[in-house]
């Protein structure tokens, strides 16, 4: 039993390098090596699915990118699932874009050349690329009111004017459904308060998973009409719409971390528990 | 005196209150003012702020190289990195686009001395292109443009390094710190657990079937803290272990099952009751918080923008 505790101990004083490169290899190998694990989807998740599945035919659809390049491997396996569930349907659904951060326009930039592989989309024709206006909440509280004031040309300089899918789009109110991936200030907050609430409009969104817990009010008050929870929600979203994507296959990565870290946890604990008995005992 | 104190809370006075009050007018230009020239001015008054904060930084990063501070050489990275991002930015295109007509060919080159080579040598293989400069502002995210080769080959990877990190330090972090030391750490450490877990697909890998086998055992832990008698701890692990083996062979072990003590499960329940309660309770104060800040400035209680305490 001493010897038990002894090890424990040992364990339970281990140098934080040792982690390190235990972490580094539960998360590289399932990388290099993918591993399937089921997915199941939740409910959140169901219902950012269901949500885009009603949509009427011919929507047109606001996605926001609001997120950088650090929450990238996060958000974008989500934004990239939306846009592939909207264009999979063929339904006829118009796609305008907006940035709140200003990598977010770089965001959507990538995002749009993977899906322009997969669905061959014509520049203002099947989407819109507005770009990134500084400004935080007091810009979707402008695209709330006139989104003409906001955007007079699109992120190549385009005027809006001249772009036949810009017209009639004069507000928030002229689209069916939002959705943001959101990585933090500004986003999801933002667009629930000055977006969604006061126009209406159907608003979901996608976060990081430090994040979820902030905005599940939203949630589960139908603000939000579901959420994407960090990876994990972004690779049940990929199971629904039946699209392995690099969600899923970060699934394995993450799951292995979190049990190193979990295993690392219990071993601090027993050793803390051995160390306290110790010190009574003596 | 006057203008340096009262003049601007007067005005913040003012434009608090009707702002404010405002939204129980209804009038149009009241109406245009809220919605659309207020927004206007505050996306002004932002892309000033950026000017000023770029300022700030580099006026922080020069006094800390010229105090030569501890670490005031990072500081001459970030003041030749802004001033780098800066010049690319504003002042050189870096983008000039070979074009060769009646095919989709295009390649993007850094200089248009670096795209006139490029010319000439199509030119000697019988290939006639055009140059043309992205146009300023686009030329920031033009594909192959100097800009976005540094966002995407400089900052991105620094960004997403950056945040990795974040991993090895919350497993080091949490190794050190998470100790069940009292009932309410102890209960933290729990959730904490059943969410990393539950979170992830390898949490519904785990039956719940298994879980009550070790709550049954943490049971018998409880027990023999308190009663300290073998044969007591002994017959409610025995009893325990009994009795999940014929709940389990009854119901015929679905991994799922009792959904209680399934951790995706569990998990949901979390996020959706309690931390719901806490989520709410948090928006709630912090509401209160901006209406009693906001009445402050209005009434001109709250001083501390223009240098007041």
């Amino acid at each position: 039993m001493r010897t038990l505790e002894n090890i424990i101990l040992k364990l339970g004083s281990v140098d934080r390098r040792v982690i390190f490169v235990l972490i580094g290899l539960a998360v590289l190998v399932p990388l290099l090596r993918p591993v399937d694990l089921a997915i199941r989807p939740g409910e959140d998740s169901q219902k950012v699915y269901d949500t885009i599945e009603a949509m009427p035919e011919n929507s047109n659809i606001l996605i926001s990118f609001d997120y950088g390049p650090s929450t990238r491997p996060e958000i974008h396996p989500m934004t990239l699932g939306v846009m592939r569930h909207l264009l999979s349907q063929d339904r006829g659904h118009k796609i305008y874009i907006t940035c709140l951060w200003p990598d977010g326009l770089y965001m959507a930039k990538d995002a749009l050349e993977t899906i322009n592989e997969e669905y061959d989309l014509v520049k203002n024709e099947d989407y819109v690329l507005l770009g990134f206006r500084p400004g935080n909440e007091a810009i979707v509280k402008g695209l709330e009111s006139d989104l003409r004031k906001v955007f007079t040309v699109d992120a190549e300089q385009t005027p809006i004017d001249d772009i036949p899918m810009m017209e009639g789009i004069n507000s928030l109110n002229d689209f069916q459904f939002i959705f943001t991936g959101s990585a933090g200030y500004p986003g999801t907050f933002e667009w629930v308060q000055y977006g969604g609430d006061p126009t209406g409009v159907t608003l979901s969104s996608g976060t990081t998973s430090i994040q979820v817990n902030e905005v599940m009010p939203y949630v589960k008050n139908e603000q939000l009409k579901g959420i994407l929870a960090g990876m994990p929600g972004a690779a049940e979203y990929e199971a629904l719409i039946g699209i392995r994507g690099i969600a899923t296959n970060g699934m394995a990565a993450q799951s292995y971390g979190h049990i190193v870290i979990v295993l690392f946890i219990i071993l601090g604990n027993l050793a803390y528990f051995i160390t306290q008995r110790r010190e009574r005992k003596y | 005196m006057v203008l340096r104190r009262y003049i601007p809370i007067l005005i913040v006075g003012f434009f608090g209150s009707f702002t404010l009050f405002g939204w129980f007018i209804n009038n149009e230009t009241v109406e245009a003012f809220i919605n659309d020239d207020a927004t206007q001015w505050y996306d002004i008054i932002a892309s000033f702020a950026i000017f000023l904060g770029a300022l700030n930084l580099l006026k922080l990063q020069f006094l800390k190289v010229l105090k030569r501070q501890s670490g005031w050489q990072y500081s001459v990275v970030a003041i030749v990195s802004f001033f780098a991002v800066f010049i690319i930015g504003f002042f050189m295109r870096g983008a000039f686009i070979v074009d060769i007509p009646a095919t989709d060919v295009q390649e993007t080159y850094f200089t248009q001395k670096s795209a006139e080579e490029a010319i000439v040598q199509l030119k000697d293989s019988g290939v006639d292109a055009t140059i043309t400069p992205a146009p300023w502002g686009a030329h920031i995210q033009t594909e192959g443009g100097l800009f976005k080769w540094m966002f995407d080959n400089v900052f991105t990877p620094l960004s997403a390094t950056m945040f990795a990190l974040l991993a090895f330090y919350v497993a080091s972090a949490s190794y050190r710190a998470f100790r069940a030391r009292n009932f309410e750490a102890t209960l933290l450490l729990l959730a904490g657990i059943i969410i990393m877990i539950g979170r992830v697909p390898a949490g519904g890998l785990i039956s719940s079937w298994m879980i009550m086998y070790m709550l049954v055992l943490v049971l018998g832990i409880i027990v023999n803290t308190y009663f300290r008698h073998r044969q007591i701890v002994f017959g409610v692990v025995a009893l325990g272990l009994l009795g999940v083996t014929l709940l389990g062979s009854s119901m015929g072990w679905p991994v799922d099952q009792p959904s209680v003590f399934y951790l995706p499960d569990l998990q949901e329940w979390i996020y959706s009751v309690p931390n719901l309660a806490g989520a709410r309770a948090i928006m709630i104060g912090i509401g209160l918080g901006i209406i009693v800040t906001s009445l402050r400035y209005i009434f001109g209680l709250e001083k501390s923008y223009i240098g007041d305490q």
